[in-house]
């Protein structure tokens, strides 16, 4: 969904079409936005609603809806500065009350969680309106290892889904995201990635989570996760870091939401083993590297994960927070190369989905397992908090 | 009898033609003015250079204690102005450690920034009271200064060999290639045996051999990775060739493929 002009010229002679909603659409194939924008028609039925799509799509289609062609020229999985600052910039042009940004495979949302999504900006009066999808237990695996635990944890926010591909802004929250997004997208950064939950949290801003139905994923360009998370966890270990003095402040968290009916579109086992050997063969090769981040009770307990036979393996709860926490702090203090050290995490983040996916299995709830993690990173806390003010004390 | 003795207590001459006592003489009288002027060129050189030597020595702690001096004053002066609550109002909720704020970024960087000047000056100063030394045959100097040259030279090429060897490392190690330590090595190896070659013709220690040495061991390195590679991952190309054509396949039969076990694990 990235654009390459976060300011695209979309003036013309006539004034600028107005409507209480903005939505913007992703760059996606033409069925996709076709699908998104029958789910839109019927989401919101003759109201007020304007419609940034790609140029050259057919808005004739639908002479109902009033469209606002936008160019796009590159494509995200997920959204980027670049469309916080375009959806902004269109929002104060068009003068809309709220935002609401779709991600590629929006059509597979259903319309009542699109109007969900409009409902919680427009009329409940919150400023971020993010989705809980119904994902099955193999899907969203770096949401649930990391996004959410430290997310939860540090921010003291239940956002499921911290790095959602569909949000719903309030127009004053697109203004400090664009304002944010800017500082990246003049820096020729437009792919970076930002974190609406955290962005809200800390101006105080009132965050709304829907519950929406199944969803298809888009599939990241490039799948390879040695390549994918070190970019997505560098992008947040940075925003902790920038955040450092707001999230060392005891906040209380909010009650927990019922849990989603477990989804059961994935029944079949997957097989841990090629995680296994990654995670092995790391053992072996990159204990060097891990010695220099992870203190001695860590590497113990992968020295111990690291002998255990594929159907017994699991990771404790607090070893995998403590690693996360480690590596954050070693991200901070620039241990070794900020490249290396999110490169030697990913083995380590497999292990944990081996051990997830383990859980998951053997008759435990996948959620309950997610909230568990989340649970030890939050107890885990004053550890990060302790490291980060004093990183040089003595550490067993 | 008699004339035994007195054979044997006559004083004994040396026959006129072997001056020997004369020669003792004449080494060490020779031994001893090439000492002398040995010492003599040794001390002119450092007396022509000891005031380049004291120049650069004092060059170099005045402008460390102007940079403390300075570096001072922009602390306070920046503290007062409160630049770094301005620069994170600028910046949005930009925020940063103590250590790595800005004031003190810009502190320390005006610290460093006098204590280079006074290292230039310094040096500068020294090389000029060096040419006027120069004349004298002494090779030890310009040697020291290479060999500062090369400490650099080890110290980078350490680094960098290093870095290469974990990038490859890791890299190796997340495309699960079982030989990723030994590749680690020998590009950290690679790099190290270009560094010594680098730092002995630095030095100019070795001429033609050191290069010829170098060239045989690279290549020999080279080779070897070459060899180890290429036999060892005969396997995981075919592999690779041939999970891609599956991928391929399977992505012009079918849209979903979630079907597969693999894939349906979904990281994002």
């Amino acid at each position: 969904m990235a654009t390459a002009d976060p300011m695209p010229d979309v003036t013309s002679a006539a004034p600028p079409a107005t409507g209480s909603l903005l939505v913007l659409l992703a760059a996606m194939p033409t069925e996709q936005l076709e699908t998104a924008v029958e789910k839109l028609a019927a989401a919101f039925p003759g109201e007020n609603l304007l419609i940034a799509a790609p140029d050259g799509f057919a808005a004739s289609a639908w002479p109902e809806l009033q469209f606002v062609p936008t160019p796009q020229t590159g494509t995200s999985w997920t959204l980027t500065a670049a469309d916080f600052a375009h959806a902004c910039q269109l929002s104060q042009k068009h003068e809309s009350r709220g935002i609401l940004l779709l991600g590629q495979e929006a059509g597979s949302l259903s319309a009542a969680d699109l109007r969900g999504l409009a409902d919680a900006v427009l009329t409940s009066g919150a400023d971020l309106a993010i989705p809980r999808y119904d994902l099955p237990p193999h899907a969203g695996l770096v949401n649930s290892a990391i996004l959410y635990p430290l997310t939860r944890a540090l921010f003291a926010s239940r956002a499921r889904y911290p790095l959602a591909i569909d949000l719903g802004l309030s127009r004053r929250m697109a203004e400090r995201l664009g304002s944010v997004a800017q500082r990246y997208t003049s820096l020729n950064q437009g792919d970076a990635l930002l974190w609406p939950v955290n962005e809200a949290v800390a101006a105080g801003f009132a965050i709304s989570e829907i519950d929406a139905g199944p969803r298809t994923l888009p599939r990241p360009t490039d799948p390879d996760i040695s390549a994918i998370l070190p970019h997505v966890a560098g992008s947040l270990f940075s925003d902790i870091d920038a955040r450092a003095a707001f999230w060392q402040r005891p906040r209380q968290l909010p009650p927990a939401r019922p849990p989603l009916p477990l989804n059961s579109e994935a029944d079949e086992p997957a097989d841990i083993a090629p995680m296994l050997d990654a995670f092995r063969l790391a053992y072996t090769n990159l204990q060097e590297i891990w010695s220099l981040v992870l203190p001695p009770n860590s590497l113990l307990g992968l020295k111990r994960l690291a002998v255990v036979e594929a159907p017994a393996f699991r990771m404790p709860d607090n070893l995998w927070a403590r690693i996360v926490y480690d590596f954050l702090l070693a991200y901070r203090l620039r241990t070794i190369n900020r490249g290396h050290l999110l490169g030697a995490l990913v083995p380590l983040y497999l292990a944990w989905v081996a051990s997830h996916l383990n859980t998951a299995a053997s008759g435990t709830s996948p959620e309950r397992h997610v909230e568990a993690v989340a649970a030890a990173f939050e107890a885990d806390k004053p550890y990060l908090v302790s490291r980060w003010r004093w990183p040089d004390r003595f550490n067993p | 009898m008699t004339n035994i003795l007195a054979t044997v207590f006559q004083p004994f001459t040396y026959p006129a033609s072997e001056p020997v006592y004369t020669d003792n003489a004449s080494i060490w009288h020779h031994m001893s003015d090439a000492l002398h002027q040995s010492l003599y060129r040794v001390l002119s050189l450092l007396i022509a250079i000891l005031p380049g030597i004291l120049a650069c020595f004092v060059a170099l702690a005045v402008f460390t204690l102007i940079g403390m001096v300075l570096s001072a004053f922009l602390r306070w002066a920046l503290t007062a102005a409160k630049f770094d609550d301005r620069l994170t109002r600028a910046r949005g909720s930009a925020e940063w450690t103590p250590s790595t704020s800005p004031t003190a970024l810009i502190a320390r960087g005006a610290f460093w920034a006098c204590v280079l000047l006074g290292l230039l000056i310094g040096v500068s100063a020294f090389d000029v009271s060096y040419a006027t030394g120069a004349p004298l045959p002494i090779s030890l100097l310009p040697y020291l200064t290479h060999a500062v040259g090369a400490i650099f030279l080890l110290i980078a090429g350490t680094l960098i060999a290093r870095f290469l060897a974990r990038s490859v490392l890791i890299g190796a190690v997340n495309a699960q290639l079982q030989y990723a330590r030994f590749l680690s090595l020998g590009v950290k190896w690679l790099v190290l045996v270009l560094t010594a070659a680098m730092v002995l013709d630095h030095l100019q220690i070795g001429g033609e051999i050191v290069s010829l040495a170098f060239g045989i061991l690279f290549g020999g390195i080279v080779l070897t990775l070459a060899l180890a590679v290429g036999l060892g991952s005969r396997d995981l190309v075919s592999r690779s060739l041939e999970s891609h054509v599956e991928r391929t396949d399977r992505a012009a039969v079918s849209t979903n493929p979630a079907g597969n076990s693999a894939d349906s694990i979904r990281h994002f």
